[in-house]
């Protein structure tokens, strides 16, 4: 018993150590068990940036209020291998955005995807891999 | 007993490996999650082969890399270099870290060499060979002509400090390109850890052509001010890119500091300790 609690023990000690020592760039501040849908978000900014690209969206929450959110994607090389361009999103597109939300419960997080008007898909490149 | 210390460390090891691995290019997936994303330039060359015999002294052209190195040895820091290593907090993503990637401040030398390593390239120049870095497109002069460092940098008398320092090189043989750089501005670290150096450090690279296609590269350090020895900061290896294609990866000011305000601050990456 003694072997089997020290060696998981050292499993989870050097799974929280060695992780977050060598990831590129960390999602922790995030719930990514569920994606919020953001239904009719129109888009006010996207910013095609080094290192991270980010999304900023108005959409109206169930009382009829805007909410202003902004969602973190990956750098411009990485989404650009899914098919993301510079130019995918202009102020003013009106989409659906799946983000996993911040854990702090304010209207910020990282995308899962987006599904533009005509359909089209865009996924992020690292948490965009889980289906929604 | 004993030997129940052994297996943690092994697993310590192999996991510290496999999670450096996460760093890199390779595409991963975790449970639940369905792997989606295409292999980058550099995964699509894996399989492309020696492609010929390496020229000789020839490492012209545009290379493609993965995203990050492999680190190399652990530094054994002096106590000046413990001190000053304390002092850098690292973390682009963190509002309160002192990252010069925070707010992409130029990453000087040896960092162009040992983070972002995505595209590097030569070109030959009558007096040397400019060596270019994609990620924020860098250019660093290596003389080729003989010349020595300077030895008195940031000395009464003597030429300033730079974010590149100055940089010689040399033929060691057909295929390997040695680099040496000294004197630069102390406030650049050596990688994305925040180890430090002195304005003495000397650095060697060792960039070594292994055949048509196949180029691998030694960063190692020496900085008896901070470190107690000599030791390989970093190592990696690059594929020439049939297309001499490279991608523009810049690190905006203005977009930085927008993305902290409008991203990383409200959601709480400080709060959660991301590192």
């Amino acid at each position: 018993m003694r072997i089997k609690i020290g060696l998981s023990s050292a499993i989870v000690i050097s799974l929280l150590v060695s992780i977050p020592l060598f990831a590129h760039h960390g999602n922790t501040a995030y719930d990514t068990n569920k994606a919020v849908v953001l239904k009719g978000a129109t888009v006010t900014k996207f910013v095609w940036g080094n290192p991270h690209t980010f999304l900023m969206v108005d959409v109206k929450d169930d009382k009829g209020n805007v909410v202003h959110w902004a969602g973190e994607a990956g750098s411009p090389s990485s989404l650009g291998l899914l098919g993301w361009t510079k130019d995918s999103v202009q102020s003013g597109d009106v989409i659906t955005v799946y983000i996993y939300q911040s854990k702090t419960g304010r209207p910020v997080g990282r995308l899962n995807k987006i599904v533009l008007a005509d359909g089209t898909t865009l996924k992020d490149s690292a948490l965009g891999y889980r289906e929604q | 007993m004993k030997n129940y210390f052994v297996s943690p460390i092994v697993v310590i090891a192999v996991l510290a490996f496999s999670s450096f691995a996460l760093a890199q290019d390779t595409p991963t997936s975790r449970p639940g999650q369905v792997d989606q994303r295409p292999p980058s330039v550099y995964q699509k060359m894996a399989d492309a082969g020696p492609g010929g015999p390496a020229p000789v002294h020839d490492l012209n052209g545009f290379w493609n890399g993965p995203l990050e190195p492999k680190f190399g040895d652990m530094p054994s820091l002096t106590p000046a270099g413990q001190a000053k290593f304390k002092l850098n907090i690292p973390d682009p993503f963190s509002a309160h870290s002192n990252d010069p990637w925070r707010t992409c401040d130029p990453f000087g030398f040896p960092r162009s060499a040992t983070n972002e390593t995505r595209g590097l390239a030569f070109a030959t120049m009558p007096q040397g060979i400019v060596l270019m870095t994609q990620y924020q497109k860098i250019w660093r002069m290596v003389w080729m002509d003989g010349r020595a460092l300077p030895t008195n940098v940031g000395k009464k008398g003597g030429p300033s400090s730079r974010w590149y320092g100055y940089s010689i090189g040399h033929w060691d043989g057909d295929n390997t390109l040695v680099v040496e750089t000294t004197g630069v501005d102390d406030k650049t670290w050596i990688d994305r850890r925040g180890y430090p150096h002195s304005v003495d450090m000397h650095v060697e690279e060792r960039y070594t052509r292994v055949d048509h296609n196949d180029l691998e590269l030694t960063v190692k350090i020496d900085d008896p001010k901070m470190y107690t020895k000599p030791f390989v900061s970093v190592t990696n290896k690059f594929k020439f890119t049939p297309q001499q294609q490279e991608d523009e990866q810049l690190c905006v000011p203005s977009e930085a500091i927008d993305y902290l305000n409008t991203i990383a601050i409200p959601a709480g990456q400080d709060e959660v300790g991301q590192k």
